[in-house]
């Protein structure tokens, strides 16, 4: 079965390239570039926001865990999915935000369980993409050491650098 | 038993000029003086055996008018189902016998979707602000009730000044105050708070508080029925929660026509919004088209639709608030 990912380039869907770039062993991604973000599954069914495109990899390949262990932590993920979309992505002031996500990262390696989910790529992504963070990111020392901990690792730095210039 | 006798101060058998044009009543005083035995009686704190009469009457009655309205509510049910021009998926989950067990297929068991049992009651905590109640919530609630036995409680915060009495008693009636902990499965606990996004805490140990009326639905949903187990379906379902919450709930009239044109051409195709099973799709969307109050503006086959949400007879808490 292959999927057919189309991105827009001007505005490239970060967490959506690095689910389907985690999915890679798994399953079959195609990336394309073109004027508006889509994953096309079938004929009939397609998803055009990124939290759908995710949430559509991580259960194609249940393997790879990206949508997490059990239950509690689903619904932990699902949180983090909405967080990254509606309270990073686009929002001016992402002090009292980055204050919230800090504490929730004080005694965590990765936000939802002991490996790494849609959670941590929806964020990341989000703050990755922030023109705010750089900056305002230095007071928080959690999500400063989550950040440079993801930003270190293979997928992070391919997608960062190749779809970040661009954008630039 | 007598005390000491006093004489009567009248004459028990006067006699006095009676009108003819009045009904005539006995002379109570004659009969007083009669059966002094009953009035002791009366004294110790006993009923007149007429007043015990007359209430084991009234008492009947009531029963006869609440089995006449129960047996008129189930008559109206069946009345106004338009089963007619729905398939036959639909009709068959409507019928009456049909409960939530038979719309929510699949067992689910509290032990394997929550871990092992600590032997604390599993508390859900809900912090919701009375300015937005969260009606898919009280819906899943009551179907989680259908399930489980579930200890319901609402408390109203310090930060809130005061809460609408229809607010307070949205969980149904209180639980007896002597009631066993133990005895319940689950615990539901819905806290009205000054809060900007509703909260739900829930096994604080290893999980952070959630936030979102959409996710904390989802929760719920998985605890009445798994999420369907092909992907795409399963995220179909997700991606109509989160239009319902964030662009019917939140967005201008120009989304709002635009999603309510996309449920449309959706249900022309499927009888649910998630294809042929009733989904938590169907519960977060219809409550976000009711409390956006366009129900009443959109098209034929969502009305259709909201109809027949109605007749699964899961809508009631919802409704209760919207009034």
């Amino acid at each position: 079965m292959a999927l057919n990912l189309t991105i827009n380039t001007s505005n490239p869907p970060l967490g959506a390239l690095l689910a389907a770039e985690h999915v890679k062993s798994s399953v079959q991604v195609s990336v394309e570039e073109g004027k508006d973000t889509q994953l096309l599954v079938s004929d009939s069914v397609q998803f055009s926001d990124s939290n759908s495109i995710c949430r559509y990899l991580a259960r194609v390949a249940p393997a790879v865990g990206l949508y997490g262990a059990n239950m509690m932590e689903q619904t932990e993920v699902d949180h983090w999915l909405e967080f990254s979309a509606r309270r990073l992505c686009g929002q001016p002031g992402l002090n009292i935000t980055l204050g919230e996500l800090n504490k929730a990262l004080s005694l965590r390696t990765f936000l939802v369980g002991h490996a790494l989910t849609l959670a941590d790529l929806s964020v990341w992504a989000a703050l990755k993409g922030h023109n705010e963070w750089p900056i305002q990111g230095e007071s928080f020392s959690h999500v400063n050491r989550w950040f440079s901990f993801l930003s270190s690792q293979v997928p992070f730095t391919s997608v960062g650098k190749k779809y970040t210039t661009k954008k630039a | 038993m007598p005390m000491y006798q006093v004489k009567p101060i009248y004459r028990r058998e006067m006699e006095i000029d009676l009108p003819t044009c009045m009904y005539k009543l006995p002379n109570i005083h004659s009969q007083q003086g009669n059966s002094c035995t009953s009035e002791h009686a009366l004294q110790n704190g006993e009923v007149d055996p007429a007043v015990k009469a007359l209430e084991a009457r009234q008492d009947e009655i009531m029963k006869k008018l609440y089995e006449l309205k129960a047996a008129v509510e189930g008559l109206a049910k069946t009345v106004t189902t338009p089963d007619a021009d729905l398939d036959l998926t639909v009709s068959s989950s409507l019928s009456p016998q049909s409960s939530s067990s038979t719309t929510f297929k699949g067992t689910t068991d509290l032990d394997t979707l929550l871990g092992k049992d600590l032997g604390a009651l599993r508390d859900i905590v809900i912090n919701a602000n009375p300015a937005q109640p969260p009606l898919t919530l009280l819906v899943l609630h009551s179907l989680l009730c259908q399930r489980y036995r579930v200890l319901s409680t609402v408390h109203v915060h310090s930060s809130v000044a005061s809460v609408p009495p229809q607010l307070l008693s949205c969980l149904g009636p209180r639980h007896a105050d002597s009631y066993a902990r133990h005895m319940f499965q689950l615990g539901f606990t819905l806290i009205w708070k000054d809060v900007p996004k509703l909260q739900m805490k829930f096994s604080v140990q290893n999980m952070c508080p959630i936030e979102g009326e959409a996710n904390v639905a989802r929760f719920l949903f998985k605890l009445l029925a798994p999420y369907p187990s092909d992907p795409a379906l399963a995220t179909l379902v997700d991606s109509w929660v989160d239009t319902a919450f964030f662009q019917l709930a939140e967005c201008s009239a120009k989304e709002r026509a635009a999603v309510l044109r996309a449920l449309n051409s959706t249900l022309g195709r499927s009888p649910w919004l998630a294809g042929p099973e009733f989904s938590l799709a169907d519960i977060a969307s219809y409550c976000c088209v009711l409390q956006s109050g366009s129900a009443s503006s959109a098209p034929a086959n969502v009305q259709r639709w909201l109809k027949a949400c109605e007749n699964l007879g899961h809508f009631s808490p919802a409704k209760v608030l919207l009034q």
